[in-house]
């Protein structure tokens, strides 16, 4: 059988053209109403992305009126900078630990959730509100939890004899950027448990019903059912957890500003303090674009990772 | 999918932040300011309803917080939506003029309106030939000691003798060893307010940041020497509260206000917001102290500046005047909390008499401004990180400042 596509690759160029002045013609009432559509897409997606590549591209106004052209300068710059590396790396490292965290803390709720337990519709809504409320509220909140006078993290562990002089984990270049994972981790987990809980809720029970006839343990239940089961609920919010905590600012922003000494800085953090704090929009620009294509080949990666056995989402 | 990846836009976004269009007002003048509190916001809405009565003019007047106030600005000068008028840092006012953004006020401040002002607030918006501004508000710093904890420690709260660097860290120690508070505040986690408290220590040790070509100059002997008295508060004393790292300089202030600190450099509001507290601990102001090379003061000088892209110039140029009216200048400093700049405000009783503020108008005459550099934040950036290698141990302050020096010398080519 001839498939379409190489029905498509025999025309020529013209032949391509009067089939494509066909195929409007013929459904142009469809294509017409799409149009809105692709305006609005082509002017709040690919506008915003071309043209922060296009600033990348000059020496834009620090403190200079003139927009000066100066190609690849940027990027050359940025790569052969430390100070890259050492984002690439702590970006990583802020979106493993969040990212895992958040989805094994969100899985175990909503297993749990999932439960006949007492009180369980409150314990399903009590688990939204860390989602509902404001990041740099959160962010704030966890600031002072950790706060080394004020703190009540600190008091506790003073309290109890763990410590003997209060800690100050923000302060610290090895523990900073954790105290940011924390907060991001509260903020972030109920939506991991809600997407998993309606996940779980699709499962029959019948399966579960049938191995456990069939004598299989909770572990192998989880294991054999449960998880492969919630495969594609797992990629789509893993996939998603990762790009808004790649892209994620007003945690970090709002805790430690990136510090100390640049220790809990990500590449968005940077970005920020580049564009608005130096006044360099078209370094920061290059960032930016550096930032998206490694979203772009990471999202792309793990999409053909988790479905090259010819499962769809 | 694809704006779910956005961080390429994120620039773009960003832009956007503090975003209020004011060109879309229909007012003949509009002015930015920052920071607009309780405490002074009756005083410009009542100022701002008699400026449009008397000059039968539409006051758009904006506040956007100091967190937005650099991007905000950054963002409409370069976007074409700058305002007609706006109060902004004066270390800001070289990477402005560097833009064309600012009108030139040479007439204004070189005339008999000039002359209202203290000298070297003036000299604060002098840039590149020109005067870019008319200084708007001006902070410096004393050292606060609370006198409780003075006499816990065995120290005369009465006579502290505070007056060099060494006899702060004597006076501290004793707190240390004898009271139940720490004895002195060092805020270290924000670049700006980190830098703005060293810079006390880095001049009366006889260092500078930059030489007179306009070089780095951070890791001289006077800086390494400097910077070692610093951190060895931290390090090597132990006289600081815990973890300075994790601490602003309003958390110092805060616990200072509190009564949980022996003692602190702040501003004058540190003082003010103790009297309007129900805090019962006494508390004196003395100087900064002095180092081996003087005594010298931070100033922070604000000004008020017209932007080029303005239409209504002679009408911003009364917004001037009718702002530095003496009375309304007073009202402001008064009700604000900031030091004046007009000579005559700062020598009424009311500022001269008061406990709180005659520390603070005798420091005037310590004071010195942080140099002007284009690209202050990024140099002021790479200091305090070679500040916070120090205080948190990592590196010793020659180290530090060497490596801070090689980057410096990079940044500023």
């Amino acid at each position: 059988m001839t498939s379409v596509n190489q029905e498509y690759n025999e025309q020529t160029t013209d032949t391509r053209i009067e089939w494509l002045r066909t195929e409007v013609l013929a459904n142009y009432t469809a294509y017409l109403l799409i149009t809105p559509a692709i305006v609005f897409l082509l002017s709040v997606v690919a506008y915003p992305i071309l043209e922060t590549f296009r600033l990348s591209l000059y020496q834009s106004p620090t403190n200079s009126p003139v927009e000066t052209f100066v190609g690849l300068d940027h990027y050359v710059a940025i790569f052969q900078s430390d100070i890259f590396y050492q984002l690439l790396w702590q970006t990583g490292r802020w979106v493993v630990a969040s990212v895992t965290l958040k989805t094994v803390l969100g899985l175990l709720i909503a297993v749990h959730l999932n439960q006949q337990i007492a009180g369980r519709k409150f314990f399903r809504t009590a688990f939204l509100i860390p989602w509902g409320i404001p990041y740099a509220i959160s962010a704030v909140v966890f600031r002072w939890i950790q706060h080394p006078q004020y703190g009540y993290l600190n008091a506790i562990l003073l309290e109890t004899g763990l410590i003997s002089s209060p800690i100050g984990i923000l302060g610290n270049t090895s523990t900073a950027w954790f105290g940011a994972v924390l907060a991001d981790v509260w903020i972030g987990t109920p939506f991991m448990a809600i997407i998993f809980l309606a996940g779980l809720q699709s499962i029959p029970d019948d399966l579960y019903e049938a191995a456990a006839i069939d004598g299989a343990e909770w572990w192998h239940q989880f294991r054999y059912i449960t998880v492969p089961q919630l495969k594609s609920v797992i990629l789509i919010a893993t996939l998603l957890s990762t790009i808004w905590t790649f892209v994620s600012f007003d945690v970090i922003w709002t805790m430690t500003r990136g510090g100390p000494m640049n220790s809990s800085a990500t590449l968005v953090i940077w970005i920020y303090r580049v564009a608005f704090d130096q006044g360099s929009l078209g370094e920061a620009a290059a960032f930016s674009v550096i930032g998206f294509a490694f979203l772009l080949v990471f999202a792309i990666l793990y999409l053909r990772l988790y479905t090259r056995g010819g499962e769809s989402l | 999918m694809m704006s779910l990846l956005g961080s390429g836009g994120a620039v773009a976004v960003a832009g956007c932040f503090g975003g209020e269009d004011p060109r879309e007002s229909d007012g003949d003048i509009q002015f930015l300011t920052m920071g607009v509190g309780d405490n002074i916001e009756e005083y410009f809405e009542e100022n701002n309803a008699a400026f449009e009565e008397e000059f039968d003019a539409e006051l758009d007047f904006t506040s956007v917080t100091w967190d937005n106030a650099q991007s905000t600005l950054n963002t409409r000068v370069d976007g074409g939506e700058a305002p007609d008028v706006s109060r902004l840092p004066a270390r800001w006012i070289p990477q402005f003029a560097g833009k064309e953004a600012l009108v030139p006020l040479d007439d204004l401040m070189e005339g008999e309106f000039g002359d209202q002002f203290y000298e070297g607030l003036v000299e604060s918006n002098y840039y590149d030939g020109h005067y870019y501004g008319a200084p708007w508000a001006q902070s410096n710093k004393c050292l606060y000691y609370n006198k409780d904890v003075f006499e816990e420690a065995g120290l005369d709260p009465k006579d502290p003798g505070l007056d060099t660097w060494d006899d702060m860290l004597d006076a501290a120690i004793e707190i240390r060893d004898n009271a139940s508070t720490s004895p002195y505040g060092l805020p270290a986690n924000e670049a700006l307010e980190t830098g703005s408290q060293y810079c006390h220590y880095h001049w009366s040790f006889g260092a500078d940041l930059i030489d007179d070509d306009r070089n780095p100059a951070v890791n001289s002997d006077e800086g390494v020497e400097a910077l070692s008295f610093y951190s060895s508060l931290a390090q090597e004393h132990e006289v600081t509260q815990p973890s300075p790292l994790s601490s602003s300089r309003q958390d110092v202030r805060r616990l200072f206000e509190n009564g949980d600190l022996g003692m602190v450099i702040a501003h004058v509001y540190a003082g003010l917001n103790i009297e309007d507290s129900d805090q019962d601990f006494d508390y004196g102001i003395v100087q900064v102290p002095e180092g081996p090379a003087g005594r010298y003061n931070l100033s922070t000088v604000d000004s008020l500046v017209i932007y080029t892209q303005t239409e209504n110039e002679d009408l911003a140029r009364d917004l001037f005047e009718f702002y530095y009216d003496e009375e309304r200048r007073f009202e402001y400093s008064k009700q604000k909390g900031f030091l004046p700049v007009v000579e005559s405000v700062a020598e009424r009783d009311f500022f001269t008499e008061d406990e709180n503020w005659a520390p603070f108008v005798e420091a005037s005459e310590y004071a010195r401004s942080r140099p002007k550099i284009s690209n202050f934040s990024e140099f002021n950036n790479r200091v305090v990180t070679a500040i916070q290698e120090t205080v948190g141990g990592d590196k010793s302050a020659q180290e530090a400042l060497d490596d801070a020096q090689a980057d410096l010398e990079e940044i500023l080519e």
